[in-house]
């Protein structure tokens, strides 16, 4: 496998002394969909920023396409497509006219251009609406203009800078085909940001869990979420008079004292998580042991460890994002103290 | 060549942005069509007080000011194009592309130089409309318009400036509405020099909208042998062009690195 991207003990500190990136290692091969997730201010745009040709390094070496970032930079410019965190189209330009400017600077001309503007505004589903003006685009035809418009002149490598932040979950999903598309149908090496936990996990077959300018972890989804060892199980129970509350839970604990293989217990709010191995095992001895006792259970829900919980591991902290707390609340949300 | 060709395309891209906003030219047009048919009207007694240039009207006397008013207020707004393309990303998005650097900068620059040209054949022809003649006829049109497009262009520097130091496309309308009115009022465009109490013909010496009206004044009032008028303001134009353009190019040396 060839390196498209190889970076080695990468430093950015501001001009006000904040470490963006402090000493980051990675490597990224053709073809491949990589990842760097982190909440907001780990140091994600910097690091696209710096690959793109944007921001100056600090120390360290970084190279794209095998061009070394700071003496080949216009080289690489033109094997790179980015996309940044701003929908940057222009309002007042049509779809078509974006594409085409864009087009133009990247040095295509003529018959060739119009083809392929025409092919990808086809893809991305803008072909009724290409000569109708971006501003008056939803959000995530903009988002689909500004995609295409920087595939024009064929590159090898898409940087994204947490490209569906902002979207509705519906658009995220179109854009997610669109990305794996793009990466699974014409090669496109894609190098992507993002501080969606699902995101990741869908699209990445390797990603860097980064916090803090640092990475913390890396490897595939599957690797870094089997490190954490346990299944979490989360159930709910209520007492013979059909109360349930913070006695009960309680004497739930209790009970699961006596039940092996359990490696921690949190309060999952209404009701507990319980992290234990192979939880399929699990969860026939824990049904007979509630079954003994004069505590119901209401509901058990049995999940794998997700990158929240990688996360979790290596900074002792949960990725905030309001969106994804509701979903992920059952996991180590109350329990961070406990432990 | 891509230099010119990407300054070309960047140059239709603003025309384009500035023709589908055709509000924009409407509001530039709005202060100096309000000078031109009422101002002019409420001082047209003007011309008989003593010291004003004999034999002509208010209106003759007056237009050369608007036209450079207009020219300078435009200018003065140029940078709040290139905020919108910093804070909308599309500024960083030409950036990662393979565009020559400075056609960014200079397809801004000479559709703004378009703009203002634009705009002041608008009001030379209402002006003409109203009797404003021009001595020098066609060859004397020109000039004027290249002085006002060249005088535009000088001011629009400092307006990128601001923008790209600012960000902010609210302090650069304020900062050009502030410079407007006391920069045209301490100059010659409206009245002679000799009717300002004396410390304010010392700043109108120092003025530079002073300079490029007396050229374009002396353009349309007598003929290409005034020369003197024309070349001093194309120097002190070329002196201002100097300064902004460098305090342009270096705003922009720091937003591209």
């Amino acid at each position: 496998m060839t390196e498209v991207i190889n970076v080695k003990d990468l430093t950015l500190t501001y001009a006000d002394g904040t470490k963006a990136v402090q000493g980051i290692s990675f490597s990224v091969n053709e073809g491949e969909f990589f990842g760097f997730l982190g909440p907001n201010g780990a140091g994600k745009s910097t690091t696209i920023k710096i690959l793109t040709t944007l921001l100056h390094k600090t120390s360290g070496t970084a190279s794209v396409v095998g061009l070394d970032i700071e003496r080949q930079a216009p080289l690489i410019r033109k094997l790179i497509g980015v996309q940044s965190q701003d929908t940057s189209v222009d309002p007042e330009l049509t779809g078509r006219e974006n594409m085409l400017l864009e087009g133009h600077l990247q040095q295509m001309h003529g018959k060739e251009l119009e083809e392929r503007v025409d092919s990808l505004l086809n893809v991305v589903g803008l072909k009724e609406a290409a000569d109708k003006r971006a501003g008056r685009y939803s959000g995530g035809m903009k988002k689909r203009l500004d995609l295409a418009s920087v595939l024009v002149h064929k590159p090898k490598i898409m940087f994204l800078d947490e490209p569906t932040t902002g979207l509705d979950p519906q658009t995220r999903a179109t854009v997610w085909d669109y990305l794996e598309q793009l990466n699974k149908s014409e090669g496109i090496t894609i190098f992507l940001t993002t501080q969606y936990l699902e995101e990741a996990d869908r699209l990445c077959q390797r990603l860097c869990i980064v916090d803090q300018g640092k990475i913390v972890a890396q490897g595939t989804p599957a690797e870094l979420k089997s490190e954490i060892g346990a299944d979490a199980i989360t159930i709910t129970m209520k007492d013979g008079q059909g109360k349930s509350d913070d006695s009960l839970k309680a004497k739930g604990r209790q009970l699961l004292q006596s039940l092996p293989n359990i490696m921690n217990v949190v309060d999952s709010g209404n009701g507990l998580t319980i992290y234990a191995k192979d939880g399929g095992y699990f969860v026939p001895d824990l049904v007979r042991a509630f079954d003994k006792s004069d505590i119901k259970l209401v509901s058990i829900n049995l999940s794998t460890p997700s990158l929240d919980d990688v996360f979790l591991k290596h900074t002792g902290k949960r990725i905030r994002v309001e969106e994804l707390q509701k979903q992920t609340s059952s996991m180590f949300s109350r329990g961070r103290g406990s432990r | 060549m891509t230099l010119f060709s990407d300054t070309r395309y960047l140059f239709v891209r603003a025309l384009k942005k500035l023709v589908r906003n055709p509000i924009l030219i409407f509001f530039s047009l709005f202060q100096p069509i309000i000078f031109l048919v009422l101002f002019t009207q409420l001082f047209r007694r003007f011309n008989e007080l003593p010291g004003f240039p004999p034999g002509i009207s208010y209106l003759q006397y007056a237009a050369a000011g608007i036209l450079l008013q207009n020219a300078f207020s435009s200018a003065l707004q140029a940078g709040t194009s290139i905020v919108d393309d910093i804070n909308y990303g599309f500024l960083q998005k030409m950036l990662v592309t393979q565009v020559a650097r400075p056609a960014i900068l200079l397809g801004r620059l000479s559709s703004d130089a378009f703009r203002v040209t634009v705009q002041s054949v608008i009001i030379l022809v209402l002006a003409y409309l109203l009797g404003f003649r021009v001595n020098t006829g066609l060859p004397g049109i020109l000039l004027m318009l290249f002085i006002i497009a060249f005088f535009g262009l000088a001011w629009s520097g400092i307006s990128l400036a601001l923008g790209m130091r600012t960000r902010s496309a609210e302090t650069v309308f304020g900062i050009g509405g502030f410079l407007t009115f006391p920069l045209l009022f301490m100059s010659t465009a409206l009245v002679p020099v000799s009717f300002m109490p004396s410390w304010m013909q010392d700043v109108s010496k120092f003025n530079p909208i002073s300079y490029a009206v007396n050229a374009v004044r002396d353009l349309s009032l007598a003929g290409f042998y005034s020369t003197n008028a024309v070349l001093e303001s194309i120097g002190v134009i070329a002196l201002i062009a100097v300064i902004t353009m460098s305090a342009t190019l270096y705003m922009f040396r720091k937003v591209v690195s």
